[in-house]
């Protein structure tokens, strides 16, 4: 009978195992991505959007509510205003 | 280092011999990592498809604000715009562009509406997940509303790749007298202009231009937006991290009350250990092996269950948590984006823990003494 340390020997190098496996297919998925990197790019450029087509910016409409099912409970108090109205970068009226 | 292998074979058998409470600890551990890992590695693959399509992103956007609002930048905004930033040799392009969001009714989203150059009136390149939703494909029809109660139909020359849909799964590019059309954006305006320099660093120079020619501007640079996009994705795994702090805590309460309570058969057994000759400091690191390989496996089991629901399953249920209202997003075919801290932040975030709580339940078994162990039971 195998001593419950040699047990748990296997049990790690079935670990290792597994890890290896997922390493592979990140490692895949990664070239994938970087294959179709130069694509997105130049999507990226020809559209000139930063954001991922994950949130529409509907808040821009006039009654976002009609639009966006839980406009009204999106804002919360102490949620970071990540588009401020006042601009991302102020010009420095002060600068010659 | 045999006495050790010895500790650890005692360890073992001590967890084989109570088997409920270590699957029970094993697979709390397991989800409670699971869960953190999941959050980590959606948040952290997100950021890098940003960062990976940062460098396509305009140096600097020019908006028109007119009472706190965007507006439209007008003609004459456009020219003095234009006259201000010819001059300047680190401009490399200026380019208005007309593009908006269009409520579609059929589907009851918002789509973006994008107008590029001077292709055909009735041509239209379809975004992917829009596609999807109409069941549209290549040489199909498809009608847009144009008010009033009127409609216009266009052609889906072309539907964009799955390998772009992070970017424009929304998105219908036409040309642009149509956009505007569709858009009610009269000619010569502008809904914004991209700016791309020859050298990034110029940006507050070429923002100060920019506020000169045009009283109402709102300048984005590119490391704000960049800076914005990281502040969010910040927020929002802090926020999941922090709602899973009661899974955590309900964890190691439940580890600490099933460690520290010692039952007459454990108590025997400790007893006799000791009666034959095992001192404290030996009973002491075989209760350390015993929650150590709990929390390790626990923890390797939850960090793979976590890769595969994030990456091969696409996190249903926590990805929405990451992701805006829209109702047109592609489906999310993450790249993993894992490095050696975060693992280290797992196990620093749920191990560490839960080693530690197993500290003083070790210590205690460790110190009873032999005898009244033994009488006890």
């Amino acid at each position: 009978m195998k001593s419950r340390v040699a047990r748990l020997l296997l049990s790690a190098a079935l670990f290792a195992l597994i890890g290896a496996g997922l390493v592979v297919d990140a490692s895949s998925r990664r070239t994938t991505w970087t294959l179709s990197r130069p694509a997105r790019l130049a999507r990226v450029r020809e559209l000139g959007f930063a954001d991922l087509a994950l949130s529409s910016s509907s808040r821009w409409l006039r009654h976002p509510s009609l639009v966006e099912r839980a406009a009204a409970v999106a804002d919360t108090p102490d949620s970071l205003d990540t588009d401020p109205a006042v601009g991302l970068l102020p010009p420095e009226r002060s600068a010659p | 280092m045999k006495r050790q292998r010895a500790l650890l074979e005692y360890a073992l058998g001590a967890l084989a011999r109570r088997p409920g409470r270590s699957v029970a600890l094993a697979v709390g551990l397991a989800l409670v990592t699971g869960l953190y890992a999941s959050a980590l590695f959606l948040t952290d693959s997100l950021r890098a498809e940003v960062e990976s399509a940062a460098a396509g992103v305009p140096d600097l956007t020019v908006q028109a604000m007119a009472g706190g609002r965007p507006a439209l930048l007008d003609a004459a905004s456009l020219e003095a715009l234009d006259a201000a930033l010819v001059s300047e040799p680190g401009v490399r392009s200026i380019r208005p562009r007309v593009w908006g969001y269009l409520f579609w009714p059929a589907i009851e989203a918002n789509v973006v509406l994008v107008g590029a150059g001077e292709g055909e009136a009735d041509a239209a390149r379809v975004g992917f997940a829009l596609a999807q939703r109409l069941g549209l494909r290549e040489g199909d029809r498809l009608a847009l509303p144009l008010p009033p109660e009127g409609s216009l139909v266009l052609r889906a020359t072309t539907i964009t790749g799955e390998e772009t849909a992070l970017h424009d799964a929304d998105v219908l590019e036409v040309s642009e007298a149509t956009a505007r059309q569709l858009l009610g954006i009269p000619e010569g305006s502008a809904v914004d202009v991209a700016v791309t320099l020859a050298t990034p660093d110029e940006s507050p120079v070429v923002a100060e231009r920019v506020a000169g020619a045009i009283p109402f501007a709102r300048v984005l640079d590119r490391p704000g937006i960049q800076r914005a996009y990281e502040l969010t994705f910040d927020g929002r795994s802090g926020l999941l991290g922090i709602l899973l702090l009661p899974c955590l805590a309900a964890l190691l309460l439940l580890a600490w009350e099933r460690l520290t309570g010692l039952g007459p058969e454990e108590q025997r057994e400790i007893g006799i250990l000791k009666a034959i000759g095992w001192e404290t400091r030996d009973v002491l690191v075989a209760r350390l092996y015993e929650s150590t390989v709990i929390s390790v496996a626990g923890a390797l089991i939850g960090l793979v269950v976590a890769y595969a629901f994030v990456f091969w399953l696409g996190a249903p249920g926590m990805a929405g948590a990451m992701l805006g209202w829209s109702t047109l997003h592609a489906d999310l075919d993450l790249v993993p984006a894992i490095d050696l801290t975060q693992i280290l932040f797992l196990f620093g975030v749920v191990v560490v823990p839960f080693a530690g709580v197993g500290l003083v339940p070790a210590w205690r078994a460790a110190m009873l003494d032999a005898d009244r162990a033994t009488r006890q039971t």
